[in-house]
């Protein structure tokens, strides 16, 4: 199979590319002091969350754009972004019987099993479209073990003792630009709380969704594992195709106490923009745990969408003995651009943290990898290991590896590896000789490549990452 | 010169040694043999001082004093040499500087003068003979690069240099092919003397053709089971290890 | 011998090329101390054998250009705190053997340029820092054109409150098809106020190539000290053995002079 004919069918479509047609209620365009004050008197927060949305937005004014990313970013006019838009449906909901029926569809469209069968799936979802949780599942059965798992903006109000305590505390709004424009505008999210002891008996799981036209997503995830707890959290993306770029801006913050366990899954599948690399999400996101006494975090994401990825889940292993993991597989086509990969930041003693990341680019995409690890001056006996992989499908993509070790302490072990590989025509050779079809094999071996992340998803997860990662890459390969 | 008494060690929670009892005097050559997993490296690795393993139980005494009580490099420098069933690769440190040193600790241990460059040379070109071992290894790194035989063979080139007491080989002939088993088993023969003694831990009777033992003996589960003469090592070779191990069990 | 000592005896004797086939012993065709700037072609079939050394804090700007089948072998020396930039472009078919060796705070800035199908490039460099030494080691090696290879090995060794740095890039252009390109980063740190800092990078835009880099802080094989001490080494003596072997591997210069490199590496290792 010619090298050639590979490239040429570069050529997916995306899957998800419907709109919902629901009214939404949306505010003008632009960014000030008065639109952060409607966001939030439309949400009905207290006082002290204004003025934290408010502090954060004039922090956000003195900042400038980072650049040090790998990445070519159009301008972006962030005066021209409509910061909030809900769908127009206002009143509380009881049961999924008066959930809007063409929200539904939506819904049923994406695959998200919201009703029945989610029982069986065992999952609870908190759907997120265009900024407003419209509904939670499996509330009770999670109430009934003090597992809080609500909207943020709930929780702000029915939990603001929790929220004070954690929100802004391992990423402030000083940390970035994006994190500090999402601490003044962010709209909705999920907030998680899992009380001392408990072992959520479920995955949780939110499906975000960009669907307004021109609007930007800012959500906000909170998450709190408290001692000795344990809890699986999953979060799927997808967003609606439109030719012009949609602005999402992300923050996740964990914090993960004494002797708990957090495993925080992501399946990134926003629209990436078209063959010619028209539209498509911008995504930035700022994901950071902190770890408390032998606590462990573990980051699994799949990134197979958004036309800008900016993306490091970190972890700062700031309790003696704990433990940090990240699990990545990013995959570029036609004119996709992602810059993602982790910080591991060793500050107790003990700590150990391990990286394992794939990248796959195709097209004339560009996909980096960019990890810090260091290690603090009384981390003693930290470890870490690292494994950065890059493959390769065609001659027009780029593949890059931005690692930087930073080590204070004599007795860390740190190791950090990298190899770059393509797929030969040998082995498609091969695989056609046994009666596969090209594309079939592509999926494979990519799958194949893959697979050491992909096993660190919950079964539901990894079979639709192993779909989306075929459809991502379908014509990629002739 | 070696007494070992009721020996018991574990490495983590997992007890592999369980009591082991072995009288080794000068002059004699000791063969241990016994299935995998019976604990004949685990043995030769405790007496080396290998801080992998705990010793939670009974006395070693070498040479009149207590061996326990020693760090790995007084053992050594004492006289007790361990062939590693695998040498170990030491990247950049070439065997010139590492015997040289070696050598000469052993020798300020006892009280001597180290050798001259010239001395040391002279003494690294005869004892390479011994194995036959090929002059341009000596030049080159600790292990680094050699084949499995030359691996071997190094051993026994630096158990010819250190001159030990008590030479306790861990299955020195696995991975050799018979030229390189008779090189190194004549080698073996060639330094051992009615003032030293060789224990050695082995798989197969083949090298005990070479060399030799006044004594064979059969550990299973971390314990000596049997003991013979050397047509002891001929029976099991022939007939397998079943017998003993029902034996020991009635 | 250490190594100006070495320079002062062969003063004389330099000139009188060596061949860089004649492995056995190696000795430079040239020797260059201190230089501001230097400008060196090896032209089209020819050879060079170059000694570089810089002992004062001071900044130097270095360019080399080897012709097609060219060959040169560069070993670079520092003994002060120089700031050293140093540019290499390699025609097609071109080798080139770098040894460098940094025993002082000093930045070493090197951009390596294979312009020419099949040109090939080794380098081997270590440093050792102490004190409040901070030291660099930057290597941009630019496979600009296909069919070329690049090995790179630098170790690094940092004690006191020095601080050691390893900036390193492979880049890969577009066309640079069947690129073979190695880039390896190996560090320890002694004492507790040492500090390591390295970025092996790699930016590739082309599919049919073979590319690794590795980078690993603090990782000494405690099997070899379990191993020397049995044969009666302490455990001190191990490690420092051990230590020295690790940074005296990257010389692979044969002679007097390599004997010279090594002991202003073990010399700087006793300071530590």
């Amino acid at each position: 199979m010619a090298e050639k004919e590979i490239i040429e069918r570069i050529d997916s479509e995306y899957k998800y590319g419907f709109t919902t047609d629901i009214e939404t209620e949306t505010i003008g365009r632009g960014l000030n002091e008065e639109v952060i004050r409607i966001i939030s008197a439309k949400k009905e927060e207290p006082e002290w969350m204004l003025e934290r949305r408010l502090k954060a937005f004039r922090h956000w004014q003195t900042m400038k754009l980072p650049e040090w990313a790998h990445l070519d970013i159009p301008e972006i006019d962030f005066q021209d972004i409509i910061y909030y838009a809900a769908p127009k449906q206002r009143k509380k909901l009881n049961s999924m019987d008066e959930v809007d029926p063409e929200l539904k569809r939506t819904f049923d469209k994406l695959g998200i099993p919201l009703e029945e069968q989610m029982a069986l799936a065992g999952v609870a979802v908190d759907a997120v479209m265009d900024s407003v949780s419209v509904k939670t599942t499996f509330r009770e059965t999670l109430a009934e073990k003090g597992i809080i798992f609500c909207s943020i903006s709930e929780a702000i109000k029915e939990y603001p003792e929790l929220v004070k305590k954690y929100l802004g505390t391992v990423v402030p709004h000083t940390d970035n630009f994006y994190a500090a424009l999402n601490a003044a505008v962010f709209s909705d999210g999920s907030f998680c709380y899992i009380p001392k002891g408990v072992r959520c008996p479920m995955e949780l799981s939110t499906y975000f969704r960009i669907n307004a036209e021109g609007t930007g997503q800012f959500e906000r995830t909170l998450l709190v594992a408290d001692e000795g707890s344990y809890v699986s959290y999953l979060e799927g993306c997808t967003a609606p195709r439109r030719d012009e770029n949609q602005l999402h801006a992300a923050v996740v913050e964990i914090i993960v106490e004494k002797d708990a366990e957090v495993k925080y899954s992501t399946v990134q599948n926003w629209y990436p923009g078209d063959k010619e690399g028209k539209g498509g999400i911008y995504n930035f996101v700022t994901k950071r745990g902190l770890c408390r006494e032998n606590a462990r975090l573990s980051w699994t994401q799949v990134e197979t969408g958004s036309a800008i990825t900016w993306k490091y889940p970190s972890c700062v292993l700031l309790g003696d003995n704990s433990v940090g993991e990240f699990y990545s597989v990013a995959m570029t086509n036609n004119f996709q651009q992602a810059d993602t990969g982790t910080k591991m930041i060793h500050i107790g003693r003990n700590t150990r943290s391990r990286i394992v990341s794939k990248g796959i680019s195709a097209g004339k995409s560009q996909n980096a990898y960019r990890g810090l690890v260091r290690v603090a001056k009384g981390a003693d006996n930290a470890r870490n290991y690292s494994q950065c992989d890059s493959l390769l499908i065609g001659d027009k993509c780029g593949a890059h590896t931005f690692p930087e070790i930073d080590s204070h302490n004599p007795t860390a072990v740190l190791e950090h590896e990298a190899t770059t590989s393509k797929i030969s025509e040998e082995q498609l050779f091969y695989c056609n000789q046994r009666g596969l079809s090209t594309e079939d094999a592509v999926g494979l071996i990519v799958n194949g490549y893959a697979r050491e992340v992909l096993a660190k998803l919950p079964m539901e997860f990894a079979v639709e990452a192993q779909k989306l990662l075929a459809l991502s890459l379908e014509g990629s390969v002739g | 010169m070696l007494s070992v008494k009721n020996l018991h060690a574990s490495v983590g929670d997992k007890e592999i040694l369980r009591g082991i009892n072995l009288e080794v005097k000068a002059g004699e050559v000791h063969a241990i043999m016994g299935p995998n997993g019976s604990g004949k490296s685990t043995l030769a690795s405790v007496l080396a001082g290998n801080d992998k393993f705990a010793v939670t139980e009974g006395e070693v005494s070498f040479l009149g004093q207590n061996l326990l009580d020693m760090s790995i490099e007084d053992r050594a420098r004492m006289g007790l040499f361990l062939g590693f069933q695998y040498p170990v690769e030491i990247p950049g440190v070439t065997m010139a500087n590492f015997m040289k040193v070696a050598v000469n600790e052993q020798r300020k241990f006892r009280g001597e003068e180290p050798l001259t460059a010239g001395e040391f040379l002279r003494m690294m070109r005869d004892r390479s003979a011994v194995v036959e071992l090929d002059s341009k290894l000596t030049g080159r790194a600790v292990n680094e690069g050699f084949s499995g035989g030359e691996k071997k063979k190094n051993e026994i080139f630096q158990m010819a240099m250190l001159d030990p007491k008590l030479a306790i080989l861990d299955e020195t002939d696995s991975g050799l092919d018979i030229d390189a088993l008779r090189i190194v088993a004549t080698g073996v023969t060639k330094l051992h003397t009615e003032h030293n003694a060789t224990v050695v831990i082995t798989h197969y009777q083949r090298l005990l053709d070479y060399i030799v033992p006044d004594y064979v003996h059969v550990l299973y589960k971390g314990q000596i089971i049997y003991s013979g003469d050397k047509t002891l090592a001929l029976k099991l070779e022939k007939e397998g290890y079943d017998w003993l191990i029902n034996q020991h069990k009635e | 011998m250490r190594l100006l000592d070495y320079i002062d005896n062969s003063q004389a004797s330099c000139g009188s090329a060596t061949s860089m086939a004649d492995a056995k012993v190696w000795q430079p065709a040239e020797v260059v101390m201190n230089p501001e700037q230097l400008e060196r072609a090896v032209a089209e079939g020819g050879e060079l054998s170059i000694l570089v050394v810089h002992s004062k804090s001071d900044s130097a700007k270095m360019n080399f250009n080897v012709g097609q089948h060219g060959s040169l072998r560069l070993v670079e020396v520092f003994l002060g705190d120089s700031f050293v930039e140093c540019n290499i472009n390699q025609q097609a078919d071109s080798e080139c053997d770098i040894v460098m060796i940094q025993v002082a705070g000093a930045i070493a800035d090197y951009t390596i340029n294979l312009d020419g199908g099949h040109a090939d490039n080794r380098l081997r460099a270590a440093y050792v820092v102490g004190d409040e030494e901070r030291c660099r080691v930057s290597l941009r090696v630019n496979h600009n054109v296909a069919d070329c290879t690049s090995d790179s090995l630098v170790k690094g060794v940092a004690g006191g409150k020095a601080v050691g740095e390893f900036n390193g890039m492979v880049y890969v252009a577009q066309d640079a098809q069947r690129t073979d390109a190695r880039q390896t980063n190996r560090n320890v740190e002694i004492g507790p106020d040492a500090k390591i800092i390295t970025k092996p990078q790699l930016e590739i835009y082309a599919d049919d190539v073979k590319c690794s880099h590795g980078a690993t802080v603090g990782q000494m094989d405690g099997d070899a000290i379990m191993y020397m001490r049995q044969r009666g080494l302490s455990e001190q003596q191990a490690r420092r053995m051990q230590l020295e072997g690790f940074v005296a591997d990257v010389i692979s210069v044969n002679g007097e002079i390599g004997e010279a490199l090594k002991e202003e590496l073990v010399a700087k290792l006793e300071k530590l």
